[in-house]
Formats: structure tokens, C-alpha cells, sequence
């Protein structure tokens, strides 16, 4: 909403506070000033008439001007303006006048002088985007009856502020002067004097007759006037809806556009002509109907909207757009006003389906005032009989419920509000406050009022409101700052947000750094994983209305959002990186979706390009055992890691060789791997490693008690072995095997404590598709040392169970 | 043999010892040095085994003699022991020498993402307030989303928030006020209730350096009987000092949301210019970071909270731009480009 300062100031006067200190108490109240500019800055330029044009002698396209600008004399100008002409009355800016962006001053323009400048529109700083073509082209035609030698700016209202209001959806009543002014006056504690309306007495009937079909409009109501042809308002008319940001358009629409700034009540003018029998009907439209409604856009329209209608046919869409059939044009020689109160959410509806988004909508979805549906309609009348000529036909018709609607009466406790403020505020400055508003306040016993809200307040319906009011008209300055009482309550996480922070603790500090990306994706990006047509990873929770493909879909998988910080990064230079994130994936329960989706979380890790450069480390690409390293680490920090079983895996992303899947127990928990070539391709992350696991079987999985293990008493013996088998044998398999056939050795105890491999050799020396595996025994018992024959005896167990299984031989006899 | 002329030849033998002492210049000469004067074989073991042919009583004189010079060579052999050992020191130690200007071995430190950096940072802050965390679903029901927050169907202020339908009753989620509902009825009727509420948000929005129709959000909610306006003022101020310095100041400014009443928009010192006024906070010293309000007596009822017997504040803040604001980041779109060279950043630990 745009807010003329002078046209304030003429409901309400203010014009000792500065634009500037306006704005910011409006803000401090709640109505959001998000700028002050002056409609534009003019000085020493004046109304002037052009008395004579010659050809300028070196130039085709200028001409010299004769302007006679009253007590400021006659100038010669130089012009270039196409529309020109003697006999026209323009802005001259005399040598020495502002205009916005440049100064004026005497000049000689290919060798003729030139006192001043005839100005456009644009030079005025008129809001040229709201203007007809014929205005905006050339000089700004100035009325013939402009007082030769008046400063423009007064004449044309330049001199005036706009404050720019960014107004909350329940501020209805700011969408008007009147509203404002009543603001503006409870703030400053100033009368508002609004225009009244005549209603004059003995027209008679209106020749009109007007019948609500439906209950989406409450009232509906009109007068007849006639003695009126389109013609332009005056202009300081224009001028004030310019500063509106409402384009004229001619005196009838222009008045309507007027009377709903100045009211807030949005009115309707239509050729009464047209209007068949005389008749107005308020209906719901029939299924199929059509209009052409004033945008030459034909609609079909349905029971969901609510239309005026004549005795035979649509003529406008209720409260939203008038029809092409009743327009006022040169012909009309009757019209008809209308006021009326539609329902807020008919208007809303019927505006979005549409597409349409008009000022008159946006005041009736958010509420009208039912007490300024006649003083609009009356006031309209007024001016156009004043400004027009017209004359009334009749008087108005109504029909619909009474137009008194009663004020809203709400018991209000100032010991409550100070209570829910937390304030100290004196009863008496809250009525004050409540008065200046011009709500009504009642004591009925001690504490106990009732207040009477105007209906022009619809926002305002309960004690919680009120005190609001008195707090924003005092300022929320007034509320102190006090600590939080009550019961006294411990901050912790809950194990699933502590899990997580550990992860990210874990998982940065072996280096990994966190990103952040998009849940929505576009479907497409699932292909590169490789699923088949029917995976359940397909299946996606997607939007009705997408900004774009691109973001239409909610993921099921990390993957694609890591290898595109990946493409992003390489492409920048980046030689390669880990990273990890911790989000959500959405799984719907069945396609289509009816019902939330399934949002389990999971971190997910990539590992793409080199390591980093360094002094002491050649850089290479990360691989499988970057990965499950940083799996491990994760684990043993979980405590889980003892418990994990790593098994090859079978994801279509991964390569098949090159991936694992984690289990705890019985449950599989994630899966790490090198990413399937295909899918590194198509993700163009070159060679990658990819982790993934959830968080919530692992935090089942979890314990959150645990104790140390007591340290030994009796020394280790170490042995190292190297077996050399045949290429696929695992390492997990070798160890098993080996703490199998430990166990079997030992009487009472498992002699070997620990068993890890250190070193696997596959080359010279090693016969081809077989490895040399190195591993380092650590025997200890609880009870004793051992000696060397105890030792001794458990390792050729432990080598006869390997050859026995794996074929295995030591590496000196292989 | 004159007890004279050997004590002359001591006392000669003594001061070549010294002079050729300075020109032992390693282990090995050194050694050399020790047989020759201090040896068994040396000239003053020999004076000394030849003693006996000397008068007895001329004896201990030319004994003392010649043990004073023994000493005193043994004291300057030590020292010159000493002495080479030390330059030996001196340089091996050159030689093993590392260029210290060169980088320490170092495994690479990762870094939490900025938001979830400044999430947990807000978090800790309302941990030590007594809050504790909840988080919900992202994709909501139009009736959690809105309508228990008092916003019905076709209302005007609906349009607030752009929003991403899925189906007519499924949407996501355009701010993280639904769990203001949502945890009230899983906790009541217990009072108070104290949670932050952080996660992801969706508007229908184009991206561009402000705008991202995705964002983070983290919600507050005290529920208790009793709360006032004032106290969401404190904890406000609080959260302010502890997150962006202790001489922090907020401001409330009259505001609306349909599920808070009174409502207010919340201003922090500008953390630009401390408040002189610059470009940030367009010249007013103040900078917009969150809004709230006494949640609304609709809300409390539909929730199960008693309106008569309860009341509560709620705010709601964007994580995008407190961390914009914090890191001085002036491109929304940056927090999810996930460009590496910006991300490292925030390995720091301070």
C-alpha cells in the first residue's frame, strides 16, 4: 500500500511530524514503513503556455518556442518534442529549476539560446509506467485551464511524500486512508476527520431492483446515476491515484478507484444500460457459463463462482473483475455503482482459479468494513455528481442484512494483559490507549471491562488482541526483560541427536568434511544408480506444482546429491575430497502417496579424486580402504566395531568386487564400495568410493553402558606368520580360522588374545593368484606366562587349520 | 741427577704439554696428546719412577712438583676432552638439522557444514537454557502445517508462505511451527514444556542470493502457566548475548503471524557495525533475526494446553541468516553449493 502524506494529512493532520518520524512510529506500531520517497523533487519550473513554434535554423527535429509563463514572463525555448504545438500549456523549467536527476540552466543549442526547458513526464518524475502512451510521449500536456506562471510542483502535487507500507494480511483496515488515518491518529493522539457522505432524502426509488441468490454475499447494494459520460478526472485527482500506484483511467473509474483508497470498500460502476430488466441478481454461476470479463478474456465459470448477474446473463465475476458486456464506455449514459460485501473466501478462490489478482480482491479476502459499504457507495455518488455532473436516479437499493453491524464486544482484564506483557501498565493509559483507537471501553467491576471494537477492526476479537493494541501503541519498549520461572528442566539430547553429533565429530575429525544439499532432486538422477525399472528407491514422494524438474522430487538415496558436490568441486579445480552428510531420505509407504512418508536418516559418505598433496605424502586416489578405514573408525567409537561383519555386497551402484555391506547381528546396517564404473560415469565423479548407512539400526544396536577391560597381568608372546593362499581366501576367514583352532588347542582358555593381519604381498616370490598374508599373533594367558612350548602348540594348530581350510603354507616354504 | 734440573725439566715439559694440547683438535690427537704426557711411558711417569735416585730429603719437593704438573695436564686434558666433545656436538648437530619452515605431518581436519555449525551453535545455547531438542517431519499434513496454527483454509495470510504441495492434504513443510502443536500433544499436560525445534523448511520460492526454497529453520516453544511476553524478551536477550557477544540488545517490533498473539519481530544489535549503522543493517543499527510471540490462544487450546490456565511464547528463526550474518556469506545459494574451498573454512575449531 502506497501512502500519500498529503492525502493523510487531510483526515488527519500531522503535518508538524516529519514523513520521516511518521514512518518510523507507523513501524514501531506494526505497520512496516519499508520506504519514504518523495513523489518527486521539482523546483523553479511552472505552468506555461506555448504562444509560438518555429523551425529551429540548424536543426530539422527542434523547434524554437515562444512560452508565455504568466509573472515569470515569455521564454524562448528550444524544444524537440514531437507534440509540440502552440496553444498548449506545459511545465517550463526556468534556467536555474530542479528536476529530478539534472539542473536546468540558460544554454545554446546548435547555435540558438534557449531560456529553460519544456519537460516530459519522465523529466517530471511522473510515475510514467502508470500513464497513457499520448503522456508519456513528448511534452506532459498540461490542462487548458492550468494558472499560467503556479509552480508545477504544487500544481501537479509532486511536492508529496509516499510511504511505501509492507502491511501484515490482518491490517485490513490499512489498506485504506480512512483506516490509516484512524491509525495515524491513535498514534499521535490526533482527531481524524473523515469526508461525510451526504445522503440526500426525497429521490424516490431507485429504478433498480437487486435479489441475493446465494449466501456468499451478504449485502449487496447500488445507485442509479445518470448525466455522465467518460471523461479524465481532474487532475489533482489523477495525481493522488498516480501516487497510489493506480493508473487513471477516466472520471468514472477513476472515482471508484478513489473512493475504495479512501474507504477501503473496493466499488464496482457498470453501463445500466446494459443491465436487462433492471434487474440485479447476486448468484453462483451455472456450470459452463461464460464471460468475457474486462480483460477481453473469455471464462468459463462454475458454481464456485459467485457472479452480478442481469435477469438473463452474467455481467461481471463478483468482488473480482467486471464483464466486457457491461462496461462503461463513450456511450453509457447510465451507470450503475455497486457496493456490496462478498465472502472473503468465495473472492479468494475465485481470484486464484483465474489467476487473477485485483486491488478490489485483495480487500475482500482479507475483510471489509460492513459500516463503509453505504458511506462508500454514498460518498462515490457525491463525487461524481460534484466532479461529473451526474445526477442521482432515485436512491440507492439494498438488499442483504442490515448495515449496522454491531461492535465486537470483548471482556478485557488489564491485570490479565499486564500479566501476558509482562508489563506494569496503569489501567487508565490502557483505556486512553484503547480510546485513541476508538474502541469503547466499559468497567463492569473491578478488572473487568468490556470493549467495543469498531468494524473496522476485524482483526481484533479477543483479550490477547487488545493487549497487543496497548502494547504496540506504547510501544514494545514497555516490555521488560525477565527470566524464564517455572519448574527447573535439564537440556539434553535425545540418543538419536547425540548419535548424530558424534557421527559428525567422528567422521571431521578423520578429515571429513560436511556438506549440505538439496532433499529435492530431480527423478532423472536415480538413473545413474543403476536400479531396475521397478526398485523401491524409484518409488518417490514428488510435488504437485515443482518450481522445476529439477527439484520435483524428494530423495531416497544421498548418493546422487554427494556425487554432484563432487562434479561441482572437481570442476572447480578441487583435485578431490571426502565428504560426508547426515540427512534424510522419504519413502513413501505406497505410490501414489496418501500419507506421510517414511524419513529415516542416514549419513553417507564419498571419497572421489586424490588425496591431498603433501611434502611427505604423494597424493593418490582414494580407494575402498579410505572408506571402510573411516567405517572402522566410526564403529569402534560406537563401540560396534567388534560386533560388525563386513560382507561383499550386491548394489547395482557399486562395483561388484569392490563393495561391502555392513551387518550388526541380524541387521544390515549400510554399505560401502567403489562406485559402479557405469555410475561414476553417468555422475561424473571419475572413481569414487561411496558409504551409506542408517542411523536408526544403529542406534538400536547401541549400548549406553559399558565398562573397560581390566588390563593383563601376565605378558603376551607374539608370533608373526606369513601364510601365503590362493588370491580369494579373506582375511576375515584366515583370523576365524585361527581363533577356531586356538580355541580347540586350549584346555581352559583361548591362548591367542589377539590376531590381525599387518602385511599382504602378492609379486615376486608368490605364485600367481595366490597372496602372502602376514599376520601377527599375541597369545597371553590370564592365569600364567606361557612358555614357548605352550605357544608352540597352539601355532601349529592354528597353521594345520589353515592348511587344512586354505591350503595355506608358510611363505619360507612356499 | 739434580733435584734442580729436574724440576726444570718439569716445569719444561709441563709448558710444551700445554702448548701442544691446543693443537689436539680431535679424539684421536687428543689421545695422542694423553699417551705422550699422562701414558705410562710419558716423560713425567719416568721422573716419577726415577724419584728414588734423588736425596730423600729432596724427595717430596720435586714429588710435589711433579705431580702438581700431572695434575694441572690432567685438568686441561679433561677440559679439552670436554671441549671437543662438545664441538663434536655442535656438529652433528648441524648436520641433522630438519628445514623447520617446512609443513608438519598433518591428517587433513574436516569441518561441520556452516549451518549445521550454527544449528548446534543455537542448540548448545538453548541446552544450557534447559531446553531440550525435537524434530519432526518434513513432509507434514496441511492440518499441522496451518490449520492448528490457526491458519484455515483460504486465509489471506496463507499466502505468507508459498507452499509445496503434494497432494491436498500433504505438503512440505513451510516452517517448523507444526511441532509447536505437535510437541504440545505428546507432552501434555505436563508443564512446562521447553523445546527448540531445528530442521529443514520448504518455500515455493525462486532461488536467488536471499531466497532458497529450501532453508533451516529452529523453532522455539515455552509452555507453562504463567509465561510471560517479558520472559520471551529475556530468553531472547540471552540467546542474543550468548550467540553474538555480551553486549547484545534486542528489540521487539510489532509484527503478525496467525498462531502468536501478541506478535513481534525480533532485532539484534547490527553485528556489522555494532549498531552506528552501515550497509547490512541499512543504516538503522538493527538487523532482523527472528519472529515470535505469545502463542496464540487458539493454538493452546486446539494443542490441549488450557488457554485460561497456560500460556507460551514461540519463535522461529532462519538458520541461513544468522550464519550469513555470523560468517559474513552474502549468497544464500553458497550453503548448498558445498564448494570445498569455502567448507575447509569452517575447520576451525574457534
Amino acid at each position: 500500500m502506497k501512502l500519500s502524506y498529503n492525502w493523510l494529512c487531510e483526515y488527519v493532520d500531522v503535518r508538524d511530524v516529519t514523513p520521516e518520524q511518521l514512518a518510523a512510529r507507523l513501524t514501531q506500531a506494526g505497520i512496516e514503513v519499508e520506504g519514504v520517497a518523495p513523489r518527486s523533487r521539482v523546483r523553479g519550473v511552472v505552468v506555461a503556455e506555448v504562444t509560438a513554434c518555429q523551425p529551429h535554423p540548424h536543426a530539422d527535429r527542434l523547434q524554437v518556442c515562444t512560452v508565455h509563463a504568466g509573472v515569470h514572463g515569455t521564454h524562448s525555448v528550444v524544444c524537440g518534442a514531437r507534440n509540440v504545438r502552440p496553444g498548449m500549456r506545459a511545465a517550463l523549467a526556468l534556467p536555474g529549476a530542479e528536476l529530478p536527476g539534472q539542473r536546468i540552466e540558460r544554454a545554446v543549442i546548435r547555435g540558438v539560446r534557449s531560456e529553460g526547458m519544456l519537460c516530459s513526464a519522465a523529466e517530471l518524475g511522473l510515475e510514467v509506467r502508470l500513464l497513457p502512451k499520448e503522456q508519456t510521449e513528448g511534452l506532459y500536456p498540461l490542462p487548458d485551464d492550468a494558472p499560467l506562471g503556479e509552480e508545477v510542483s504544487a500544481y501537479l502535487g509532486l511536492d508529496d511524500v509516499v510511504l511505501d507500507l509492507s502491511l501484515t494480511p490482518n491490517r485490513s483496515d490499512c489498506l485504506s486512508l480512512r483506516g490509516l488515518a484512524y491509525e495515524v491518529g491513535a498514534l499521535f493522539n490526533r482527531p481524524v476527520h473523515m469526508p461525510q457522505p451526504s445522503d440526500p432524502a426525497g429521490l424516490g426509488p431507485s429504478p433498480l431492483q437487486v435479489r441475493l441468490d446465494s449466501p456468499l454475499c451478504s449485502r449487496y447494494e447500488a445507485q442509479v446515476l445518470c448525466g455522465l459520460t467518460p471523461r479524465p478526472s481532474p487532475l489533482w485527482l489523477q495525481m493522488r491515484l498516480l501516487a497510489s500506484g493506480i493508473r487513471p483511467i477516466n472520471l468514472i473509474v477513476d472515482v471508484t478507484n478513489y473512493v475504495m483508497l479512501e474507504w477501503g470498500q473496493p466499488l464496482h460502476a457498470f453501463d445500466g444500460d446494459e443491465v436487462q430488466e433492471q434487474t440485479i441478481v447476486v448468484r453462483q454461476a451455472r456450470p459452463g457459463e461464460r464471460l468475457v470479463t474486462l480483460d477481453g478474456v473469455e471464462r468459463t465459470l462454475d458454481e464456485d463462482v459467485l457472479v452480478i448477474a442481469d435477469s438473463a446473463r452474467a455481467i461481471g465475476i463478483a468482488g473480482v473483475m467486471g464483464g466486457e458486456n457491461s462496461e462503461v464506455r463513450a456511450s453509457t449514459r447510465t451507470i450503475v455503482l455497486e457496493s456490496a460485501s462478498f465472502d472473503a473466501v468465495s473472492v479468494r478462490r475465485t481470484g486464484q482459479r483465474l489467476g487473477l489478482r485485483s486491488e478490489a480482491q485483495q480487500r475482500f479476502e482479507k475483510g471489509i468494513d460492513p459500516l463503509a459499504v453505504r458511506a462508500a457507495l454514498l460518498r462515490a455518488a457525491d463525487l461524481l455528481c460534484s466532479l461529473g455532473g451526474a445526477q442521482r436516479v432515485g436512491s440507492w437499493v439494498m438488499a442483504g442484512s442490515s448495515p449496522e453491524a454491531p461492535d465486537q464486544v470483548i471482556p478485557f482484564s488489564p491485570r490479565a494483559a499486564n500479566q501476558l506483557l509482562g508489563t506494569e501498565v496503569d489501567p487508565a493509559e490502557m483505556a486512553e490507549v484503547l480510546h485513541r483507537l476508538g474502541f469503547g471501553v466499559q468497567q463492569t467491576a473491578a478488572d473487568q471491562w468490556l470493549v467495543h471494537v469498531p468494524s473496522r477492526r476485524p482483526d481484533v476479537s479477543m483479550a490477547a488482541d487488545l493487549a497487543e493494541e496497548v502494547a504496540r501503541v506504547l510501544g514494545y519498549d514497555r516490555i521488560p526483560s525477565t527470566p524464564l520461572q517455572g519448574a527447573a528442566t535439564a537440556g539434553v539430547r535425545t540418543p538419536l541427536q547425540r548419535l548424530r553429533k558424534r557421527t559428525r565429530e567422528v567422521l571431521t575429525g578423520l578429515g571429513l568434511t560436511e556438506v549440505f544439499t538439496y532433499a529435492l532432486t530431480h527423478p532423472a538422477a536415480l538413473d545413474a544408480l543403476r536400479l531396475p525399472a521397478d526398485a523401491p528407491d524409484r518409488r518417490q514422494v514428488t510435488l504437485l506444482l515443482p518450481m522445476s524438474e529439477e527439484r520435483s522430487a524428494l530423495r531416497t538415496r544421498l548418493l546422487p546429491s554427494l556425487a554432484q558436490v563432487a562434479q561441482y568441486n572437481l570442476a572447480r579445480g578441487v583435485t578431490g575430497g571426502q565428504v560426508f552428510e547426515i540427512a534424510r531420505v522419504y519413502l513413501p509407504h505406497k505410490v501414489p502417496v496418501t500419507e506421510q512418508p517414511a524419513e529415516p536418516e542416514y549419513w553417507a559418505g564419498l571419497w572421489f579424486g586424490s588425496t591431498e598433496p603433501s611434502v611427505w605424502e604423494r597424493p593418490r586416489p582414494y580407494d575402498f580402504y579410505d572408506a571402510k578405514g573411516a567405517v572402522e573408525s566410526w564403529l569402534e567409537a560406537l563401540g560396534l566395531l567388534e560386533q560388525a561383519e563386513f560382507r561383499p555386497a550386491l548394489s547395482p551402484w557399486l562395483h561388484p568386487g569392490r563393495s561391502a555391506e555392513v551387518w550388526l547381528g541380524d541387521t544390515r546396517v549400510g554399505s560401502l564400495g567403489e562406485l559402479h564404473p557405469e555410475t561414476a560415469d553417468r555422475l561424473e565423479t571419475g572413481s569414487a568410493v561411496y558409504a551409506e548407512f542408517a542411523l536408526d539400526p544403529v542406534l538400536a544396536c547401541l549400548s549406553e553402558r559399558w565398562r573397560v577391560t581390566r588390563l593383563p597381568r601376565y605378558p603376551a608372546v607374539r608370533r608373526d606368520l606369513a601364510v601365503v593362499v590362493a588370491h580369494q581366501v579373506s582375511a576375515a576367514a584366515l583370523l576365524q580360522a585361527a581363533y577356531r583352532a586356538a580355541a580347540a588347542a586350549g584346555e581352559e582358555e583361548n591362548l591367542l588374545a589377539d590376531c590381525r593381519v599387518f602385511d599382504v604381498y602378492t609379486g615376486r616370490g608368490i605364485p600367481a593368484g595366490h597372496k602372502s598374508v602376514a599376520v601377527a599373533l599375541t597369545f597371553r594367558s590370564a592365569e600364567r606366562t606361557l612358555t614357548d612350548t605352550q605357544v608352540q602348540a597352539v601355532e601349529a594348530q592354528i597353521l594345520r587349520q589353515w592348511h587344512e581350510q586354505f591350503g595355506a603354507v608358510l611363505r619360507a616354504e612356499a | 741427577m739434580q733435584a734442580h734440573d729436574v724440576e726444570q725439566k718439569v716445569d719444561q715439559l709441563a709448558t710444551a704439554a700445554m702448548q701442544r694440547l691446543q693443537a689436539a683438535d680431535d679424539a684421536h690427537s687428543l689421545e695422542e696428546w694423553r699417551v705422550a704426557y699422562l701414558g705410562k711411558k710419558s716423560e713425567l711417569s719416568q721422573i716419577l719412577r726415577q724419584l728414588g735416585q734423588l736425596p730423600a730429603e729432596e724427595r717430596p719437593r720435586v714429588g710435589d712438583a711433579v705431580n702438581r704438573a700431572r695434575q694441572q695436564l690432567q685438568a686441561a686434558y679433561a677440559a679439552r676432552k670436554q671441549a671437543l666433545a662438545e664441538a663434536e656436538q655442535q656438529r652433528r648437530f648441524a648436520d641433522e638439522a630438519v628445514d623447520v619452515t617446512l609443513p608438519g605431518r598433518r591428517t587433513p581436519r574436516g569441518a561441520l557444514h556452516p549451518l549445521v555449525r550454527t544449528m548446534y551453535e543455537i542448540e548448545e545455547i538453548f541446552l544450557g537454557m534447559g531446553f531440550s531438542i525435537a524434530e519432526g517431519p518434513e513432509v507434514e499434513t496441511d492440518e499441522y502445517n496451518f490449520e492448528k496454527l490457526n491458519l484455515p483454509k483460504d486465509h489471506p495470510a496463507r499466502d505468507m508462505q508459498d507452499t509445496f504441495y503434494i497432494t491436498d492434504t500433504l505438503l512440505l513443510r513451510t516452517h517448523t511451527s507444526p511441532m509447536q502443536v505437535r510437541t504440545m500433544e505428546r507432552m501434555r499436560p505436563l508443564a512446562p514444556v521447553k523445546v527448540v525445534v531445528p530442521g529443514r523448511v520448504y518455500r515455493r520460492d525462486e532461488d536467488d542470493a536471499t531466497h532458497s526454497h529450501a532453508f533451516n529453520q529452529v523453532e522455539g516453544l515455552v509452555v507453562d502457566r504463567g509465561v510471560r511476553m517479558s520472559d520471551l524478551k529475556g530468553v531472547l536477550e540471552q540467546f542474543a548475548r550468548a550467540m553474538f557477544g555480551p553486549d547484545q540488545a534486542v528489540r521487539l517490533r510489532p509484527s503478525f503471524f496467525p498462531f502468536t498473539e501478541p506478535s513481534a519481530e525480533v532485532d539484534v544489535r547490527c553485528i556489522q557495525c555494532g549498531g552506528t549503522g552501515c550497509r547490512v543493517c541499512k543504516e538503522t543499527g538493527w538487523i532482523e533475526i527472528l519472529g515470535a510471540g505469545m502463542v496464540h490462544p487458539r493454538v493452546l487450546d486446539g494443542a490441549g494446553y488450557d488457554s485460561r490456565e497456560f500460556s507460551g511464547f514461540a519463535f522461529g528463526m532462519g538458520v541461513e541468516r544468522i550464519a550469513m550474518l555470523k560468517y559474513g556469506i552474502e549468497d544464500i545459494r553458497q550453503f548448498y553449493q558445498n564448494d570445498l574451498r569455502l567448507l575447509r573454512q569452517f575447520a576451525r575449531a574457534w
